[in-house]
């Protein structure tokens, strides 16, 4: 018992000695010690050394009261020096801070004037970290969840190894400088500057909003983006954006180092405040900003080229071809609109434009606000566009035409297909292509498939090289030859009249058989269309239920659709007039959102 | 001696009851809790006293000396002293009133407090008013990159000035 206790008083005391020398005596104080002796080492005068001697280590502190917010940085109680031009070849943190004419540093009679004084600015405004810690891990910030650490110094140790080489570097305090220097063209914030206009030339401002910037809703709001991460996420982000959520459908866009660096300053130095103002002088600007300009002119109607060039700039100013593809530029997410005139009407791109659902119920184009004689001209100008891209062969034609959704191996996989609802077909299932007549395939080329991302060719195509193309599909991708289809016997009307009971026996069956892959509210979303392509077909997509004949429908529940998971359902059992209330219970849902609109 | 050292160690001259390992092993316990229990005052007394304020740094660069030319009297507000250069000498004053911590103006005669009328002339000794004592004079020496630096932890003897 005494020797347990003995050891114990003993591991009390040594832990009391650790934490008492821990809280007492400081890194820091070594530090001021060195530089008292290596200042005394180097002063000239008597009177010089005495004032260094009567010095006794203590924590220094500037506090910035005449610039933004009152900061309080004590970074001077370890780099003492920083001021003292005679320790500018010493080791840190004992080191004289450069000086350099790019911070506006002059030199006057041989000696630097420094322009941004370190009683007046601080140290944090520029470098990040935290002014007030005493400890590096707390003022330089080696901390995984805080996301200002010493900005182009500090390279965290479980940053990604990749990467890091790349964010360190002076470069990335121009995020700093452009804090206060928020003008453009600064000569100081050249790399934000390129920042800037790399946002703009890769439509990042199209999905992005940045305060005052651009007003973007499709992707995160960047206007505090330098707040919240680190250059290293935002680097990742850039890079690769898939990283971090799985789920964005932000494109690779695939940058040079260089470009990526800009544009991570850039990031970075979107933090939502000016250092040079107090929240309250931001308070009283912001309130100015949404004050609507006095005595606005209305706008004049516009007519003719007049409205279809101001409809193509407002095209490029709301960074369409960041999804779509336009002429030469392709933002790869969403379908091409170069030839749109040919393919959609005025009446329905305005339509589409107002609200996207309505047209294509799965479309993932956000429906945008603007006014309505912004979508006017819009519509007219993509209307206007009716130059079709050479297509000599067959071969061209998919190319030019087709292979952006389909795929280049013509499997459903194009560059855009996984941003499709529903999914472009698989040509290469020739369960299904040598199940449907030639004849539907053409019309689904001609006419389009109603309320999907398949436009009509009619416009672009004709019969001939229709003809031609699907020709290509079946020797190139389908492969297998084409049968003979046998004709199925199902009528050509739904024999059951619709009403209320017949309706409510469709939507039973329905529930009890259909709803594992349709879902329970028909939409397509069942619990396993996931693990089914071509996924199952939503019904409340009105335009295609509508579209679809009482025949088609009958055909694919009674005997399945061949190259996909639908099941022939006379061999489960369900009768004729079963298949007839369910044809019901389809249109009638479709029927209530028609009237509902 | 003979016989086993540990033990012939522990005897004293005296005869007194011997350093047995019981004894030994209450005296080091006792060691560890009271040092720790000293140790753990000493902290707490050390503790309370504030090792950073709020306050202006205490040691700050005013400038370079060019910037107050001879016959300058300019009071810094937020720093509570004025600076006083005449010819070649640079001196700087507390700006505080003596009385009860007021912000004394710079006049004519010298300096003059709002709050209590106290008055003292051009060096800071008191020429009216409740104030106790005259205003302190702080060390100005120049730093080590050729701005003025004043101490105001420490005061000076009034009408001592740095010659530049």
């Amino acid at each position: 018992m005494r020797l347990a206790l003995a050891i114990a008083s003993f591991v009390v005391l040594i832990v009391h000695g650790l934490v008492f020398y821990q809280q007492f005596f400081h890194k820091w104080e070594n530090y001021q010690t060195a530089y008292f002796d290596q200042a005394r080492a180097l002063s000239k005068t008597d009177a010089e050394k005495a004032a260094l001697t009567a010095r006794s280590p203590r924590i220094e502190q500037s506090l910035v009261t005449k610039f933004g917010e009152n900061r309080v940085d004590r970074c001077i109680t370890c780099h003492l020096a920083m001021d003292d031009p005679r320790f500018k070849d010493h080791a840190q943190p004992l080191r004289t801070h450069p000086y350099t004419a790019g911070m506006g540093d002059v030199q006057v009679n041989g000696k630097w004037e420094r322009r941004h004084k370190f009683a007046d600015f601080g140290c944090t405004v520029c470098h990040d970290g935290q002014g007030r810690g005493l400890q590096e891990h707390y003022s330089h910030g080696e901390d995984e969840y805080w996301p200002d650490p010493l900005a182009g110094y500090i390279v965290q140790a479980n940053w990604r190894k990749d990467f890091s080489t790349k964010l360190k570097g002076k470069d990335y305090m121009q995020s700093n400088c452009a804090q206060c220097h928020t003008e453009e063209n600064f000569a100081g914030t050249a790399l934000v500057d390129r920042g800037r206009k790399l946002f703009f030339a890769n439509n990042c401002y199209g999905c992005h909003r940045i305060e005052g910037l651009s007003e973007g809703t499709l992707g995160p709001d960047l206007s505090e983006v330098g707040k919240k991460f680190k250059i290293d996420y935002l680097w990742e982000s850039i890079v690769e954006p898939r990283a971090n959520l799985a789920t964005s459908f932000m494109p690779q866009f695939h940058l040079s180092e260089q470009d990526v660096k800009a544009l991570v300053i850039f990031l970075k130095s979107r933090r939502g405040v000016n250092f040079s103002e107090t929240s309250l002088q931001r308070y009283r600007a912001s309130l100015n900003a949404k004050r609507p300009p006095e005595g606005a002119a209305e706008p004049v109607a516009l007519q003719g080229a007049a409205l279809i060039s101001s409809g193509e700039k407002l095209v490029t100013d709301h960074a369409c071809t960041a999804c779509h593809k336009l002429g030469s530029r392709d933002g790869g997410i969403a379908p091409d609109l170069s030839f749109e005139g040919l393919m959609k009407n005025e009446s329905w791109i305005l339509e589409h434009f107002k609200n996207p659902p309505s047209k294509i119920p799965d479309s993932i184009m956000p429906t945008f606000r603007f006014p309505a004689a912004d979508f006017q001209a819009m519509s007219t100008y993509l209307a206007s566009l009716k130059t079709p891209p050479p297509m000599p062969t067959p071969a061209d034609t998919f190319k030019e035409l087709c292979q952006r959704c389909h795929g280049e191996k013509g499997d459903g996989h194009g560059p855009i297909a996984i941003y499709l609802d529903p999914y472009p077909r698989d040509l290469t299932k020739a369960g299904f292509i040598n199940s449907k007549p030639v004849e539907r395939l053409q019309n689904s080329i001609k006419n389009g498939v109603a309320g999907t991302s398949m436009p009509s060719w009619g416009q672009v195509l004709n019969d001939n090289q229709i003809q031609g193309v699907l020709q290509y599909v079946f020797t190139t991708y389908t492969k297998e030859p084409r049968k003979e289809i046998t004709a199925r016997k199902v009528p050509e009307k739904n024999p059951v009249a619709a009403s209320a009971e017949s309706m409510a026996r469709g939507e039973d069956t329905f529930v009890r058989r259909c709803s594992g892959c349709h879902g329970r509210k028909a939409d397509g979303k069942g619990p396993n269309s996931l693990d089914i392509l071509p996924r199952p077909r939503n019904l409340r997509n009105t335009a295609f239920v509508d579209s679809v004949s009482d025949r088609r429908l009958f055909e694919s529940i009674l005997y399945g659709v061949q190259g996909s998971a639908m099941p022939s359902w006379i061999d489960y059992g369900l009768s004729q007039n079963e298949v007839g209330d369910l044809v019901n219970f389809i249109r009638g849902i479709n029927a209530r959102s028609a009237a509902r609109k | 001696m003979a016989g086993n050292p540990k033990f012939a160690h522990n005897k004293d001259a005296a005869g007194e009851p011997g350093m047995n390992r019981r004894r030994m092993l209450a005296w080091f316990s006792g060691f560890g809790l009271f040092g720790s229990a000293i140790l753990s005052a000493f902290s707490n007394l050390v503790f309370i006293k504030p090792r950073a304020t709020y306050g202006q740094p205490q040691r700050f660069n005013i400038g370079k000396p060019e910037e107050f030319p001879s016959g300058t009297r300019m009071a810094l507000d937020t720093r509570r002293v004025c600076v006083v250069r005449e010819g070649d000498k640079i001196a700087a004053i507390s700006t505080t009133c003596t009385h009860l911590g007021c912000i004394v103006s710079v006049a004519d005669t010298g300096f003059a407090c709002p709050c209590h009328g106290s008055r003292y002339d051009q060096d800071g000794n008191v020429t009216g008013g409740p104030a106790p004592k005259a205003l302190p004079w702080y060390k100005v020496s120049l730093a080590p990159n050729g701005e003025l630096e004043i101490d105001k932890d420490t005061e000076v003897e009034p009408g001592s000035y740095l010659n530049v």
